[in-house]
């Protein structure tokens, strides 16, 4: 009932984990019952181990959470030995993330990825600062997004999916870019750049000053990014943003998100995914309908005169 | 690779009781769907009102009292947004639990003299660890420390569990005059403990500090037991973590993930 597509990749459910949310362990599966997760993305891996930013990593506000972890990670050799022997076997297909800071980095990341059994489709996280580019993301730049997802089309065969960023004004030229470089789905979005100071000691709440916001008060902005992606490209998109129900998951699709990726709601219930399948199936049951018949179903309304 | 604890659950339980313990502090106690199994002293659940209630993440709070069977239950202080919520919850009404998690205290010290150095409500995690240390409770010894009386919550549990305890009170209302780090250096003076035991610490910041400068200079084999800002509890989000030492345990990282990693640590694994 749950079944879903995104591009080749044949999937459970339209429950995807958030990269970064559901780290390099696949222990905390446990929790869940089988079927009910899509599809696991693994958190962002970069070329060299990176230790992160210091604590506080996460603060809070209403509607939501706060963090700036850093991309904290052992490195793609840990990965390739330590990190992906663990997935292989898994019932589910599993997503590889890969972050960088140049063109090259990507690449190697990709072609790594490319060669390792256990990853069936690899997401490229363009939210990483572009150190050639001035350190704005990847993400804000249709040019610099064409230079590193035509790379990385070279080095793999396998599902190509690139994850933009919200904290830009226009979505449309940035999903074209991710299309016309040979992407085969793209997510959209991460988290929203936000800062949290606390007067009293005159310092920003975060250990690294700004903070990426996600949960359900970011759910908004992200349907409206999905919307845009979905207007302007014929690839399939994967909302990503605050999904914490059935409802929300349903409000996207209908939108015209191919699948939803899950995170912030993921601390609260560790079994969220098979929560939210669970309701998924019973309201899909109760209102006599499908995923595919609500997918891009949106009705805009009409100009009034 | 370090992972979640095999027996971590997560579901809803019922709360059964709530009662209130001195202006600030509250036990709550929960009916869990199904028994967890024997636990050492120590471990937490990541506890969040089942309504929706609250803030976006649950809180990591001490296991208190578990009966080895569905009943346990937890001894909170109302600090702020989080523990508020928990603390409006009533009878009947259901929480969203994960549990049990971290590590809890070391069991190879059982056979050895071990102090319990509680600030406030850091006193929680040591009820289970007093009980569970009946066969040794001459060996076994609490300084139980808070500002004022009314802060040392639970007296009675306390008082009437296995091992030896010892008040003390900032304003002298109550034991010692001073905080427990104060109390231990009389306990260890005045020959009543001896400096070769094992020191387990729980409280608040500034105790947890003095105690681990007091530990490292007296080179006593020292444990904390530590509370971080924490995502999830099950070790995926990264927000947790603790400085490692570059000579402990962890020395090939520089982080620990506090929460399936720790909460308890030796002294010598972390930069504290």
């Amino acid at each position: 009932m749950l079944n879903t597509r995104i591009g080749s990749l044949e999937l459970s459910s339209p429950l995807l984990t958030a990269s970064g949310t559901f780290g390099h362990d696949p222990s905390a599966l446990a929790f869940l019952k089988p079927g009910d997760l899509g599809a696991l993305v693994l958190k962002t891996v970069t070329l060299e181990p990176r230790h992160g930013n210091p604590t506080p990593r996460m603060c809070e506000f209403t509607g939501g959470v706060m963090n700036s972890i850093g991309l904290e990670n052992r490195g793609l050799e840990h990965f390739q030995q330590v990190v992906a022997p663990d997935f292989s076997g898994l019932a589910m297909p599993v997503i590889g993330n890969a972050g960088g800071h140049a063109v090259d980095d990507y690449v190697a990341m990709v072609g790594a990825m490319h060669e390792m059994p256990c990853i069936q489709a690899i997401e490229v996280n363009l939210s990483c600062p572009n150190v050639a580019g001035g350190s704005l993301p990847f993400a804000t730049d249709p040019d610099a997004i064409q230079r590193v997802m035509q790379a990385c089309r070279e080095a793999t065969d396998k599902p190509l999916w690139a994850k933009l960023s919200p904290n830009v004004t226009r979505m449309a030229p940035l999903a074209l870019a991710c299309e016309s470089s040979g992407a085969d789905a793209i997510t959209v979005g991460n988290t929203v750049l936000g800062l949290a100071v606390d007067w009293r000691t005159r310092k920003p709440a975060l250990g690294a000053g700004f903070g990426g916001m996600s949960g359900p008060a970011i759910r908004p902005i992200a349907m409206r990014m999905v919307y845009e992606a979905v207007q302007a490209v014929n690839i399939p998109v994967i909302a990503c943003g605050g999904a914490q129900s059935a409802d929300d998951i349903l409000d996207f699709t209908v939108v015209g998100a191919a699948a939803v990726q899950i995170g912030t709601a993921v601390f609260r219930r560790p079994d969220a995914f098979s929560i939210i399948a669970a309701e998924l199936r019973q309201i899909l049951h109760q209102a006599s309908t499908t995923l595919d018949e609500l997918r891009g179903s949106l009705e805009w309304p009409g100009r009034v005169s | 690779m370090v992972s979640l604890s095999a027996d971590a659950r997560c579901g809803s339980a019922l709360i059964t009781n709530t009662r209130s313990c001195g202006n600030d502090a509250f036990v709550l106690e929960l009916q869990l769907s199904a028994p967890i199994g024997e636990l050492r002293a120590g471990r937490f659940a990541m506890l969040s009102p089942e309504n929706g209630a609250g803030p976006v993440i649950p809180r990591p709070i001490s296991i208190y009292d578990y009966d080895g069977g569905i009943k346990i239950s937890f001894l909170i202080q109302i600090l702020g947004r989080g523990t508020r919520v928990l603390a409006a919850l009533r009878p009947g009404h259901k929480v969203s639990i994960t549990v049990p998690l971290g590590n809890g205290f070391p069991e190879t010290i059982f056979n050895r003299e071990a102090v319990a150095v509680a600030g406030g409500v850091g006193c929680a995690p040591f009820l289970t660890w007093l009980r569970q240390r009946e066969a040794q409770s001459k060996n076994t010894h609490m300084i139980y420390g808070a500002r004022s009386a009314d802060r040392l919550y639970e007296l009675d549990a306390f008082q009437q569990a296995p091992g030896r305890l010892v008040c003390a009170t900032d304003d002298g209302s109550l034991g010692f005059v001073g905080n427990a780090v104060q109390a231990v250096q009389t306990e260890i003076a005045e020959g009543r403990i001896s400096s070769d035991a094992v020191f387990l610490a729980c409280g608040p910041a500034p105790l947890l500090h003095g105690f681990a400068a007091w530990a490292r200079e007296q080179k006593v084999e020292a444990y904390l037991s530590l509370e971080t800002y924490m995502g999830c509890g099950i070790g995926v989000c990264n927000a947790c973590p603790t400085p490692s030492s570059e000579s402990g345990a962890f020395s090939d990282w520089p982080w620990v993930k506090t929460c399936i990693q720790g909460p308890v640590f030796r002294l010598s694994d972390i930069r504290f």
